[in-house]
Parts: structure tokens; sequence; C-alpha cells
């Protein structure tokens, strides 16, 4: 048992606490915000000094490989973003920042955790663990939509909650064991392929993580919830929890019922086609632009799912790829939409109209992002999808690539159609937009970031292709 | 009749079915919370007689883990009800759409 | 150096958007200024790139390229091919960008996105010219992309009218149609091939290493994403409608450049495309069709620009029919190896060139008398040859050689098309020589309507101060194109391209088929005067003259004859016409609309099942469940 292999969780959990504690004695609150991004430094730390081990723990509970240390990396760097986007929207709950900032750093820890576990039991308690977080930070704002968005994710994340565990129980009955490995080595051994009970147990399992990525028809909390949560945290939600899901899923996937990949290959590839064009399609009508992010998250899981169900070492490292564009993307638009509706007080898209005038860095950033969300080039989500569907095409997928080729041009419509609102409309009023430094940082990081991932993907490419190649057969 | 392992198993995926009528039908936010305690205690059921009948002492690790969660998934759960019910004046699943479409 | 034939304009777009527009908003003169030294440093280089390739042994000059990126074992390089046609293509592009930019000072003066339309001015052409000179298919896809982005922006530049944002969806909608087919066709050929290579493509085609249906296939993909651009039947309909733009756009996007690019695009493809004999006729007959086709719907258009937009679709229909012409010839073994190969390129790119210069004159000239009558419809104009000689003495040098009259530029390069025609597709060749009467006709018409004749625009459509000729800025683009539309055909283009076309300035008029076509295209002219000088025969006339029919039969008893065919003409022919509209209306644009008005309608279907009641959500998450096990039960 190593517990240098936990540091980073460690760490992370500590800073929380540490950020609660202060909370007690520090009359000036915006410090909290920036102890809690400056801290972030100490998990980054331990992360990369256990770069390059390939261990486990904990009686192979605890794996430590380039897959847990990606997507460490990838959840300490989103929680940083959204940190620094909030440190100007934390005001509104006055006497709670304390709380806000630590239960970011919880869910961060739970899903760092997700992302190293091979064992149910912690992968259902780091789920929980991010979950809990998340509900509570969804109805933070304490308004009644805010509220309503809490207790609608609350309750169907708890019943999906009960939906895996049913699953899990069903995957534990028939192998007699909670440790990955021992799955499938039990479901070889025995013979398991093909029984009703474990494909019961699988259909259970998709149903349960499909909710936590938003895949269709277990994705319809997305939309009330991005709406009704504060910004920073439907940003949050879209990236980090989705990202969250998609970890697990590789793992308790490749990991447990690799040898049922023809079965649950099948499933995703399905539901990708499903999710994808109901996502699409349904953003189109869409007036209220969180609420349209959301639909725009569930096309992505669509996209997103071709990488699991196609089922090679390619398309999880095109997943991964995907993951990391997509979460600089879709922060970056949220941090925009942050920053103008601060001025704006509103999340309507026509009231984004002659944007381009008013704050013209910020429309540029937002238009950059969506042209991303398109995949046009040279950004990050071109290259993400050029990456991901030949990925699918070489898994002779080909007729899902299609139709994740023709979802890309529908959605091309309601995307641009916020940018022509925004470069072509007639500005409601000469207001400029000016946003905390806090913000301004986060939105180059990312804006930067998916011009370079456009331009120059090379170093996260090779990037993601060690993380996926822990999961060679 | 000697009690099986089939038994228990039809009485969790019951009790499951009846958590989920509950979530379904009732239109009390609390009562739906009561509901997916149900189902919780369902899955519970299945991992204990699992963990009996294979001998394998884990899946009652488990179901401890579960109760301790849904314990906090409960505590957060009321809180959200009560932030509600101070602006609604109601906890009618029902009502709660002011975000549709 | 040749990198920076794009990157000019491209700097400009950046320097416009970043520095000019936020900052020195109130002198927007400073962007057209800033654009048009852009387009002339491209220029200038353009025309030493084309120096220097012809120079240059086997007619290429290579350039460095850069990996960019690499999916698998494949690598790709950002590069650029500047061989004859790149070098034809650039000069062309970058000529009449500068001349349309500088119209655009005058035409644009006052509007109130002057900055924004040379910003986006200045992204089309860099999009433009990276298109023409992109080595392989990715590259210029992306660029392909890009000129489309632009087209869309533009043609809705004047968002505040409906019909601007209309047809600027529908343009964008439909042409995504055919690049749909176009980036399957990429996707596909490069898993076939492992390869986005352009030069590559060809060899592997030639060698017959990439043949059968998987070619036909990669050929017909490519080609609808040319029919898509460019205008071709079916995918035409956003071409009239995109006349909602600015007119400076319609005349560099929309006639010179832009639409030109499907035609580039099987040119640059053209060995690949030809070596399927399928494909190959697919495109001639495609071309010839839409020749004929948009011409009978010029011949009834009421707005000028829109005459020209069916005139452009036309045209652009010839320059495919050129190149399926010669396609045929090479595929069914008439013509052999490389000098067909290079033959078919040369007739279709020389009829580009020449079409560019005289179809951006007449677009910039219908300006110019919009300019002074505030209208398109020429219905509203007449008599402006008096008050705009200018314009009048341009329009009509363009019209004579669009309709192809002898020695003017249009007349060298249709001839070099229906010789092709003639020689491999006699039946295409005879529909493209009633075109060229059609042609010849609408045209006149539209030149009798717009300039001869008596005013009849009335005074609440022109400017407050009166009829007047356009200022100098307007006037010196239409006639330096006005000079290239007459001299671009005795220019060498078909040589430099490599293909053996001797030109004889009086030698062409020993040919049987020169006389053909001039007569078909005289008598087109001829037969316009007749109805549109002489009023007699025009369907105003007709509709006065139903009362008192007998007195007009008497004074005019000579044409009662020509009259009476001609009324039965105009009954069928008008027949034919509603058909084609109807066609045209209810099931080509109803079929684009269809898809787009479902997608929307689907949305809001949709949306419904979100009710904002999270037990209904819940219950989808269990019909899903049971939903996933019954499929699986079912297939497996």
């Amino acid at each position: 048992m190593d517990l240098y292999l936990l540091s980073p969780e460690i760490s992370l959990l500590a800073l929380a606490l540490v950020v609660i504690l202060l909370d007690l004695f520090i009359g000036r609150k915006w410090i909290l915000g920036w102890v809690s991004i400056i801290g972030l430094i100490v998990p980054v730390i331990f992360t990369l000094s256990l770069w390059g081990r390939n261990e486990t723990s904990f009686g192979g509970a605890l794996a430590v490989d380039h897959f847990s240390l990606f997507f460490h990396l990838f959840f300490l760097g989103v929680a940083a973003l959204v940190l620094l986007s909030s440190t100007e929207f934390a005001r509104k709950f006055a006497a709670f920042r304390a709380e806000y900032y630590a239960l970011i750093l919880l869910a961060a820890t739970g899903m760092m955790l997700l992302a190293s576990t091979r064992e149910l039991i912690s992968i259902f308690v780091a789920l929980e663990l991010t979950g809990i977080s998340l509900y509570v930070l969804t109805g933070f704002l304490k308004d009644p939509k805010s509220s309503e968005a809490g207790l609608k994710y609350l309750l169907l994340g708890a019943v999906a909650s009960a939906v895996f565990l049913y699953g899990m129980a069903l995957v534990f009955g028939l192998t007699g064991t909670t440790y990955l490995e021992g799955i499938a080595a039990a479901i070889s051994a025995e013979g398991l392929l093909g029984s009703p009970a474990l494909l019961m147990g699988i259909v259970l399992l998709v149903a349960g993580f499909g909710f936590k990525i938003a895949a269709v028809p277990f994705q319809m909390w997305v939309p009330d919830v991005y709406e009704g949560a504060p910004t920073p945290i439907t940003a949050y939600l879209s990236v980090a929890s989705k990202a969250a899901g998609f970890a697990v899923i590789l793992r308790v996937f490749y990991e447990a019922l690799g040898p049922a990949s023809l079965d649950w290959g099948m499933i995703f590839a399905v539901l990708a086609a499903i999710t994808m064009t109901v996502g699409n399609i349904v953003a189109i009508a869409q007036k209220n632009i969180k609420r349209m992010l959301g639909y725009s998250s569930i096309a992505m899981a669509g996209y997103l799912m071709i990488g699991l169900a196609a089922v090679t070492t390619e398309a999880s490292s095109a997943l991964i790829f995907f993951l990391a564009c997509y979460a600089l993307t879709n922060l970056g638009a949220f941090i925009a939409i942050i920053a103008i509706s601060n001025k704006i007080n509103s999340d309507e898209i026509s009231d984004y109209s002659g944007m381009v005038r008013r704050a013209p860095l910020y429309a540029l950033a937002l238009a950059l992002c969506l042209i991303s969300l398109t995949g046009i080039p040279p950004t990050a989500g071109f290259m993400a999808k050029i990456y991901i569907f030949s990925a699918g095409v070489n898994a002779e997928l080909l007729w899902l690539v299609i139709i994740a080729v023709i979802n890309s041009v529908i959605s091309a419509y309601y995307y641009l159609r916020v940018v022509r609102v925004m470069f072509l409309g007639e500005p409601l009023s000469k207001e400029g937009v000016h946003a905390s430094s806090g913000l301004r940082v986060a939105l180059s990081i990312s804006c930067l970031g998916v011009l370079l991932l456009g331009i120059y993907p090379w170093m996260l490419l090779k990037f993601a292709e060690t993380a996926a190649s822990i999961f060679l057969p | 009749m000697a009690v099986g392992l089939e038994h228990f198993l039809i009485l969790s995926a019951v009790l499951f079915a009846i958590g989920l009528y509950g979530v379904l039908a009732k239109r009390n936010a609390v009562v739906i919370l009561m509901s997916i305690e149900i189902m919780l205690t369902a899955v519970n059921i299945t991992m204990v007689a699992f963990s009996r009948y294979s001998h394998v002492i884990s899946g009652q690790v488990f179901v401890i883990f579960i109760m301790v969660v849904a314990a906090a998934e409960a505590a957060v759960g009321l809180a959200l009800i009560i932030a509600i019910y101070r602006s609604r004046k109601t906890v009618d699943a029902e009502k709660f759409d002011l975000m549709k479409w | 150096m040749i990198f920076a034939i794009i990157l000019l304009p491209l700097f400009s777009f950046l320097v416009i958007s970043f520095v000019l527009r936020p900052f020195f908003n109130n002198r927007p003169q400073l962007s057209a200024y800033t654009t048009i030294c852009a387009i002339v440093g491209s220029l200038i280089l353009s025309i030493w790139a084309l120096i220097a390739v012809n120079g240059a042994e086997n007619h290429v000059l290579t350039s460095t390229s850069y990996q960019w990126l690499a999916i698998g074992d494949t690598v790709i390089n950002i590069g650029i091919t500047m061989d004859s046609l790149a070098a034809i293509m650039v000069v062309t592009v970058s000529t009449i960008s500068l001349l349309v930019q500088i119209y655009s000072i005058g035409y644009m003066k006052g509007d109130g996105g002057f900055a924004r339309y040379f910003a986006f001015m200045s992204l089309f052409t860099a999009s433009m010219l990276g298109l023409v000179l992109a080595d392989n298919l990715l590259f210029l896809f992306l660029f392909w992309e890009g000129v489309g982005l632009c087209s869309y922006l533009l043609i809705g530049f004047w968002f505040h009218k409906p019909e601007a944002a209309r047809a600027a969806m529908k343009a964008f909608v439909v042409t995504r149609l055919g690049d749909f087919g176009f980036l399957v066709a990429i996707i596909f050929l490069y898993v076939k091939t492992g390869t986005f290579d352009i030069g590559e493509l060809h060899e592997l085609a030639l060698a017959g290493v990439l043949g059968g249906s998987t070619l036909t296939l990669a050929a017909i993909g490519i080609f609808s994403g040319a029919v898509g651009k460019s205008g071709q039947f079916p995918l035409h309909t956003w071409l009239p409608d995109a006349m909602e733009g600015p007119t400076p756009v319609s005349a560099l996007i929309h006639a010179a450049t832009m639409v030109t690019a499907g035609v580039y695009l099987v040119a640059r493809m053209f060995p690949m495309i030809a070596s399927s004999e399928t494909a190959i006729t697919v495109v001639a007959i495609i071309g010839g069709f839409t020749a004929i086709f948009a011409a009978t719907m010029g011949l009834v258009a009421t707005d000028i620009k829109r005459v020209l937009a069916y005139s452009t679709i036309s045209q652009l229909g010839y320059m495919m029919l050129g190149l399926g012409a010669v396609g045929i010839g090479y595929a069914s073994g008439h013509l052999d190896g490389h000098h067909a190969l290079t033959l078919g390129v040369a007739v279709a790119i020389f009829h580009l060139f020449t079409h560019a210069f005289f179809k951006s004159l007449l677009f910039l000239g219908s300006g110019s008398t919009s300019h002074a009558t505030g209208t398109f419809d020429m219905r509203k104009m007449g008599g402006l040859r008096k008050v705009q000689p200018w314009t009048y003495v341009t329009f009509v040098i363009g019209s004579l050689s669009l309709a192809g009259i002898w020695p003017l530029a249009g007349f060298w390069s249709k001839e070099g098309i229906l010789h092709e025609a003639h020689a491999y597709t006699p039946v295409l060749f005879w529909l493209a020589m009633i075109t060229v009467f059609m042609t010849a006709f609408y045209m006149f018409r539209a030149v009798f309507l717009t300039f001869h004749g008596e005013y009849r625009g009335g005074k609440e459509g022109s400017h407050s101060h009166g009829l007047h000729e356009s200022p100098k800025i307007i006037i010196i683009p239409l006639v330096i194109l006005a000079i290239f539309a007459v001299i671009a055909g005795w220019l060498p283009v078909g040589d430099f391209l490599g293909a053996d076309v001797h030109f004889s300035f009086f030698g062409a008029l020993t040919s049987w088929l020169a006389w053909a076509s001039l007569s078909f295209g005289i008598a087109g002219i001829l037969l316009a005067y007749i109805i549109y000088v002489r009023k007699l025969l025009s369907a105003k006339s007709i509709g006065q003259s139903l009362g008192p029919v007998y007195t007009l039969l008497i004074r005019k008893y000579f044409f009662d004859e020509l009259y009476e065919r001609f009324f039965v003409m105009r009954f069928l022919v008008d027949g034919i016409f509603a058909v084609f509209q109807w066609i045209d209306t209810y099931i080509v644009d109803g079929s684009v609309n269809g898809i787009a008005t479902i997608t929307v309608a689907g949305g809001k279907v949709m949306r419904r099942l979100e009710t904002g009641q999270l037990q209904v959500y819940g219950l989808a998450i269990f019909i899903g469940i049971l939903a996933i096990i019954a499929f699986l039960f079912i297939f497996s």
C-alpha cells in the first residue's frame, strides 16, 4: 500500500479542507478563490512526480498509469479554469464562497479517483463524491431555477445510481469479485459471455454511466440542469463530469467487460447515432444559449461515443484527444458567456445581437469556440473530429461516421446562427463588457488552446496515445 | 421449501420495481426520495444475497458504502427540497417545470 | 514567396478586423486602401509566378511544403502547387478582385458596414487564392469551406433585409449538400488510397490502381461538390437568390471567382475524373443540360441581376460541358494520353478566364445602372443609354462578348468548347448551339430594356438628383474590364495550359462552326431587337393592344403573321418555362428547402419531449433501458 500513489488526490482533498478552514479566519473572502487556484499547483506537482510510473496498489484497486495521470492533469486543468472564471461570479454567493470553491475541488477529487480506481466499490464512492458535490453546486444559487435544477439533477442522478448499482450487483454476483481484472478473468474463465444476466448487467451499467455522459435517452436532465445551474458550474458539468463519465466507462468496459466488447460496442454505436442526431436537431430550436450548449454537449457525447463503439486503441486515444479539445472549446464558450451575461443579465441568444460591437474580444472568442464546436478548421474541434471519424472508419463503422458527418453539417446551422447574431445583428445598447482578470486569463488560455490544438495537435495527440495505450489487449 | 438465492433475487427485483413505480408515479418530492431509497435497498438485498451465496465478503462491504452514500444523498436532497419549498411553497414534482423545451 | 499570395489578403483581413475596425472606425476608407494594397501585392506576385511558371521546366514551380498533421501513417503537408492552371487562376482572381475592390469604393460609399465589407472581401480573396493553390484535397476542402463561409457572410451582408438573410442561409445549406458528397469522396479516397495528395491520386488513377466503381464513386462525389459550388443543376437554385448581396459581391464571388471554383475543381481533378467514363459522362450531361436549362430561365427574368445569374449558371454549364466532352473523347479512346488531359482543362479554363472578365463587367455595369435608378427591375429602367453612355458602351461590349461575337473574347473561348462538343458529344453540341441563340437573345433583351426606349422608372425610384452617370471610381473599372472583354480571347491562354491551340485572328472565320455559332448569336440579337426595340411583340404591348386589335392589325399588317406565330410560340415556350419553373420551385427547391424545414421542424417537435417534469425524464431512462434490452435480444 503506497500512499504516495494517492498523493494528488490527498493533496487536493487537503486543499479543499484548507479553503473551508481559512474561511473561518479570513475576512477578505476573495483571497479564498486565489488560494484554491494557486493551491492546485500542489496536486499538479505530485502528479508530475508520479509521471512514468505504472503501478497498482491497494490490492489492485488503485492504478497509477498514463491513463489516470493524463486525467489527473485534465481534471486539475479544468478545475483551475472553472475556478478562474468563478472569481467574479462567486460574489453572488456572499457568505458561502469557501464552500463553493471547496465543492469544486471535492468534485475534482472524485473525478481523479474515478480515473484511477479499478474496483467497483471505489468507483461507486468516487462517482458519488463527484455527483453529490455537483448536485449541491447546481443548486448553489438558491433561486427557484437553480434549486429546481439541483433537485432534478439529484433525483435523476440517484435513480441512475440505483440503476448502475443494480448492474454492478449483477456483475458482482456472476463473477464473485469487485475487481475489474478479476471480473474480466471470470467472464472468460466461466464462459459467461452471452449469458442473459451478464447482458442485463451490461445494459444497466450502460444506462447508469450513460446518464453521466448524457447519452440519449438518459440525457433529459441535461438542458434543464445546464440552464438552471450557475454558469461556471454548467461549464464544469459539461466538461469535467462528462469526461469523468467517459474515463470510468473506458476503465470499466475495457478492463472488466473487455471480453463482451461485441455486445457493448454495438450498443454504444446505436446510442451514438441516436444521441448525436437528437442533440443536434433539438439544439436548432433553442433560444437560450446555455440550453443550446446543453443540447450541443449531448451531440458531442454522440461523437465521443464513436470512440467507445469502435473498441480499438486508436479509437480510445481519439476519444481522449476529443475530450481534451472539447473541454477547451466548451470551457472557452462558457467563459465568454459568463463574461457577456454578467453584463447583460440574459442568456437569450437574441440578446447577443451585435455583441461584436459591444465586446469585440469576447464575441470573437465565443465565435472561435462555436466554430471549433462546429468542427471547422483551424480549430481544435476540427482535429478532434478528424481523428475520431477516421478511427471510426478504420473500425468499419463507416455508417456511423456518415451519420456523424451529416450531423456536423446540421450543427453548423445553430452554432453559426449565434455567430451571425453576434456579428451581423444590431447592438441592443452601446454598453461595453468588462470582465475580471481571472475570466480574461481563463478565456485567453482556452482560446489559445483551441487554436494551438487546431494547428499543432502533436503533443496532445502523443499524450492521448500513451494514455490509451494501457488498454492494449 | 428452502429459501434459495433466486428467492432473494426475485424479492429484490420486485422491490426495485416498487421503488421505480414510486419514483415515476408519486408527486411528492419527499416520497420520490423515499422511493429511491427503496430502489437502493433492493440493490442492497441483491448484493447481500450474492455475497452470502458465493461466500465473498466484498458484497456486504459494498452494501455498507451504499447505505452511507445514500444517507448523504438524502440529506442533500432534503436540503434542496426545503430550498424549493421556501420559494415555491410546494413540493409537488409536477410543478417543477420552470425550465423546459 | 508563393505563400505570400495567400497571406497578403489574409493579413489585410486581420488588420482590418483587429486594428482598423476597432480603433479607426471613423475612417473606413483606410480598410479599402488596405485591401487594395494587399491585392495589388498579390496581383504582382501572381504575375511574377505566371512568368516564372512559363519559364520553368514542365510549367511547374516547386515549393517547400510543411508537415501539418498526421493521421495514422499518412502525413499531410501544407503545400502548394504552382502550375500553369493555378497561375492562370491566381492572375484571374487577383485581377478581377482588384478591379471589383476599386469599384466597391464608389459603390459601397456611405454604407455602415464599409469596413466589414472589405474585411470579408479580403478574407474571401485569401481563401479563393488558397483554394486554387492547394496541393491536397483536405487543404483544398478547407479553403473550399472558407470561400463558402465568406459567400454566406457577403450574401447576407445586408442582414436587415429578410430576403438577404434567407438567401444567405439557402446558399449555405444548398452548397453544403454538394460539399457533403465532396467530403465523403475525400474520406472515401483516403480510405482506399491512403493519400490526400492530388498529384498522387492522379498517378494512381492513370496507372489504373485506382479504378472501377471506387474511382467512379469518388469522382462523382467530387463532382457533386463542384455542382453545389458552381450552381449546376439540380443545385443551381441558390445562385439567383444570392443576388441579394451587394452587386460587387455578385460580380466577384457569384460570377467571376467562387462559382468557378467548381469548374476549377473538376479541371484540377481532371485526370482522375476523366479516367472514369461514367463520371465524365455525368459531368458532360449535367454541364450541357444546365447550360440550356438556365438559359431558358434567363429569357423571362425581369431583374437584371437575375438574368446575369442565370447566364452565369448557363456559362458554367458550358465549361463543364467542355471538360466533359474532352473527357468523353479521352475515356472512349478517341483522344490519347497527356494531350487530351491538357486539352480539356485548356478549353474550360480559357472560357472561365474570358467569362470572368465579361461577366464581372456585366454585373458591375448592372450595379452602375442601379446606382442611377435605385432598382434592378428592368421594367423600371429604359433609356439609360443617354444618361449613362459609359455604362452603356461597356455593357454592350460585355454582352457582345458573352453572345460570342467575333472578335470579342467570348467568341474564342466559346468556339473552343463548341468544337470539342461537336467532336465528342453531338447531342450536347446542338443543345449548346441553341443556348448560344438564347444567350444572345436574353442579353440583348436586357440591353434593350435597360438602355433603350424611354425611362419607365418614374421619380420615386431614382435618386433625388435625377438620373446621372456613375462616378469615375465606378466607370474606370468598367472600362478596364471592357478592354479585357475584348482582348482576353487573344491571349495565348490555351497554349500556356499546354494545348496546341492555333490562334489566327481571321483564320477563325474560315470554319463552318464559327459561322454557325455566329449566325445563331446574331439571330438571337436580331430577335431581341425586333421584340424589344420595336416593342411590338413585347408582353406589355400585347396586353395594351388587346382592345384595339383591329386597328393594330391594319396598321402593322406586315408584322401580323410574325405576331401570331410569335404569340403561339410565346404560349408554347411559356408553357415549357412554366414547367421548368414549377420543377425548379416545387421539386428541386422544395426538396432542398424541405430537408432544412424537416430538420428544423423536427427540432421543434422533439423539444416538446422535454416537458420539464423530472418524472418524465425518469420514465425516459427506463424506456431506454427496456429498448436496449429489446434491441439486444432481437439482434443477438
